[in-house]
């Protein structure tokens, strides 16, 4: 198209076609803009503009030609994604649910992160350009049966697109539901095809009943039965999650060793799951050297207490998820940082705000007269024991003596006084009385049978190693069902782990445990999504004994937790050594000076 | 470009130009499912126009950019043809002169101002403004009228000149039109071309 381009000095300018073309030539009008300087001059700035044969130096151009140049040349960068696998999303969506709601997505996105060690620009693009978690999990039958709460979105997002990943969640945070999730959208998505769930024994059931519930359409298999048949549930070419116990893991650690003609695993999984992975801290445990024989593209430890005696529990994880990642010399603080991506926590109080806060209450109490007296003949007689071994006392001496003194502080052996429990029962009168329950932990269970016979109008059930495992889900139900009874005594270890008691909003920790993580996971028991009202705790704490020096102590674990976890300074002393053991007698440890704790 | 005769299931173009104060123009270009999952996606180098661009393109230089050159550019390189193409940038609504789908410019709503870039905004309103200087051209801007009309929970416009798009983006999106948020794919548009930035830094 023939253009004009036309300056009037008297600042009058005329246009008509909308837009320039690239080259103009004398004979039609153009669009102008308004100079703050005569053309002449911003014409001679201007490059690439060329002038046809005019010197317009002390001119008054009335019409010229101008050429701006070629287009810009502009590079572009290309990446295409690729689409689900419609077999796999066809196969895990052939069972569909029924009594379901849609998930609802007017509160906006969740979006999925890539995480720092996927470092392709392609791939971290891939997750940068989904939609919202929200959508994708509305996607089609993605449907749940209760709403996830925001930060189960982010629990979500955060494992989705992690091949090393730790849920660290506190007890009670929905961890389950979370993974579960996550092994569903990556199912759909054609991500992953076979996933291996790896819990302890009381737990697969359990782990069976919440994929029913919150991935309906994702069929299971759980490894069980006779040792043919297990090869066979190995194998199995269409067994997206197959759920497996530590125990079996290891009785049928041959099959992670097998190899194909072709020297591959004969099984592999994309992802393995680790619930309670507290189980492979000990990186030199056979549990732990099972574990890291699997064949495997992804895997995800799922725990609530990472750390339970020092920080080696935590490179006992990663020994499994990324080999080699952690060093045991690793300072807690630089620990912390060099996990930060990998690792999720999130506590109660923090991501909950609607959540009933846990109060606790520490009940200080004096011995009984009767328990004081036999608490200190037995203190000095054994110290006196152990002094006299000398360098041949060991571990083992000590704790015998502080189990004794432990014992004693809960009853007096010969009269049965209990300080304690005189405070229990007032408490648990008080507590039926406003018809709610409790649950008192001990890690005796002759001290829960003694309990039970103190505590018989309160209705109590027992809930421990002795109680035959098919006996125990009734237990439960009753216990949440039968409105006299209002107290359950459970022992740490059957209580400890995998129970749902969220209808007792009062815990009794009768007698401390060694650490504090177990101690947490017992309160969690009661104080879980659901729980009605305020949890309150009870420690119960003898003056001036062994248990006041032990709490000492658990105080000091719970600061190499947080220290790892957070950004807290770091204090001096940490966690339970050999040399704090011996000193709660104020004894040197065997050919080393006191390193008493502080 | 592939064609596809049913346009219920061809997917959804996304484009837009992120203006950065030192480097210049970004252009990004999305392609989604119709489920949002994306398919493909093409950005821009930086790039900046000639001084004799601006002086010459005047008001209509940002269309030229970011219509025919960017736009046209980007959709050239997809490999799947879309339904229609959305842009949230007005003076992109230039690339419907060299593609043969519907452009639609998406409005803001109260519902979708968490996806707007308020940057651009304060930009795109300051931009055609001269301090102290008459404007010969004002009757036109470089700007073309539009047509705006609600579908769904999303509010668009067209160039008037294009308005026989309206009929044809009704029936190719109307049945994502309720739960599908137009505006939403352009933040992360906007986060994959940071991205793509610090990856080359």
């Amino acid at each position: 198209m023939a253009s004009d381009f036309r300056y009037f000095p008297e600042g009058d300018f005329s246009w008509r076609a909308p837009r320039p073309p690239s080259v103009l030539s004398i004979g039609t009008q153009v669009e102008v803009a308004v100079l703050d300087k005569p053309l002449g001059d911003v014409l001679e700035e201007s490059t690439p503009a060329v002038v046809e044969g005019l010197d317009l130096r002390g001119q008054q151009p009335r019409a010229i030609s101008i050429s701006t140049g070629r287009d810009i040349p502009i590079r572009v960068r290309s990446f295409k994604f690729p689409q689900p696998n419609e077999k796999i999303v066809a196969a895990v969506a052939k069972k569909a649910s029924t009594n379901t709601k849609r998930l609802d997505t007017s509160r906006g996105g969740t979006r999925i992160k890539p995480p720092s060690d996927i470092v392709k620009l392609e791939d971290r693009l891939g997750y940068i350009l989904q939609p919202s978690l929200e959508s994708l999990l509305k996607e089609r039958s993605l449907e749940f049966p209760f709403h996830p709460f925001p930060f189960q979105f982010e629990g979500i997002a955060f494992l989705y697109p992690r091949h090393t990943a730790v849920l660290a969640d506190e007890m009670g945070l929905g961890k389950t539901m979370q993974a579960i999730t996550a092994i569903r959208l990556l199912l759909r998505r054609g991500e992953v095809q076979t996933v291996l769930l790896v819990c302890p024994k009381p737990l697969v059931s359990n782990w069976q009943r919440e994929f029913a519930l919150w991935a309906p359409e994702v069929p299971t298999t759980v490894i069980e039965g006779e040792q043919t048949k297990r090869i066979w549930q190995w194998q199995l070419p269409d067994a997206p999650v197959r759920i497996a116990n530590y125990e079996l893991l290891q009785r049928d650690r041959e099959m992670f060793t097998r190899r194909d003609e072709r020297g591959r695993p004969t099984v592999h999984f994309d992802l393995v799951v680790l619930d309670e992975s507290q189980r492979i801290k000990n990186r030199s445990s056979t549990t732990s050297q099972v574990a890291r024989s699997i064949s495997r593209s992804r895997n995800w430890a799922l725990t609530g207490t990472p750390v339970e005696n020092s920080a080696e529990d935590l490179v006992g994880i990663f020994e499994f998820l990324s080999p080699g990642f952690l060093s045991p010399e690793l300072k807690p603080r630089t620990m912390g940082r060099a996990v930060r991506d990998h690792v999720l926590r999130r506590t109660k109080d923090i991501v909950l705000e609607d959540m009933p806060p846990k109060l606790f209450r520490d009940a200080e109490m004096d011995l009984s007269p009767r328990q004081q007296e036999t608490y200190d003949m037995a203190e000095g007689e054994g110290v006196l024991k152990l002094t006299d071994l000398g360098d041949s006392a060991s571990i083992g001496h000590v704790l015998e003596l502080v189990l004794r003194l432990k014992q004693i502080c809960n009853f007096d052996p010969a009269s049965g006084d209990s300080a304690k429990v005189e405070r229990l029962e007032a408490d648990i009168e008080e507590i039926a009385r406003s018809g709610q329950k409790a649950i008192v932990f001990s890690q005796w269970v002759e001290t829960l049978q003694k309990l039970d016979k103190r505590l018989k109008r309160f209705g109590p059930l027992q809930y421990h190693g002795k109680i035959p495992p098919k006996k125990r889900d009734d237990v439960i139900t009753r216990f949440r069902e039968d409105d006299d009874s209002h107290v359950i005594l459970m022992s740490y270890g059957a209580g400890g782990v995998g129970l749902n008691l969220q209808f007792a909003n009062y815990v009794f920790l009768f007698d401390r445990w060694w650490n504090p993580a177990v101690e947490d996971q017992a309160i969690n028991r009661a104080h879980r999504i659901g729980v009605s009202g305020p949890v309150t705790v009870t420690r119960f704490l003898m003056l001036n004994t062994i248990e006041e020096r032990i709490d000492l102590i658990l105080r000091e674990k719970r600061e190499l937790f947080d220290i790892i976890f957070s950004d807290a300074k770091p204090h001096g002393k940490l966690g339970f050594t050999q040399e704090e053991i011996f000193g709660l007698f104020e004894l040197k440890t065997p050919g080393r000076p006191i390193d008493v704790a502080a | 470009m592939n064609s596809s005769d049913d346009n219920s299931t061809l997917p959804l173009g996304f484009l837009t130009v992120i203006e950065h104060p030192a480097h210049g123009l970004f252009g990004g270009y999305l392609v989604l499912s119709q489920s949002g999952r994306p398919i493909e996606f093409h950005c821009t180098a930086p790039m900046k126009s000639s001084r004799a661009q601006e002086i010459l393109y005047g008001p209509t230089l940002k269309p030229f950019l970011y219509g025919e050159q960017i736009g046209g550019t980007l959709l050239a390189k997809a490999e799947n043809a879309p339904s229609a193409v959305y842009t949230d940038q007005e003076a992109a609504l230039a690339v419907r002169d060299r593609v043969s789908v519907p452009v639609a410019l998406v409005l803001p709503t109260n519902e979708n101002l968490a996806y707007i870039d308020s940057a651009a905004v304060e930009s795109a309103n300051e931009s055609d403004t001269t301090a102290g200087y008459p404007r010969a051209d004002a009757a036109h801007q470089g700007r073309p009228k539009l047509l705006t009309f609600q579908l769904g929970r999303n509010r668009l416009a067209l160039a008037e000149e294009h308005d026989d798009d309206q009929p044809l983006i009704a029936e190719r999106f109307g049945g994502l039109a309720e739960s599908f948020d137009l505006m939403e794919p352009f933040g992360r548009i906007r986060e994959a071309i940071a991205e793509a930035q610090q990856a080359v830094r």
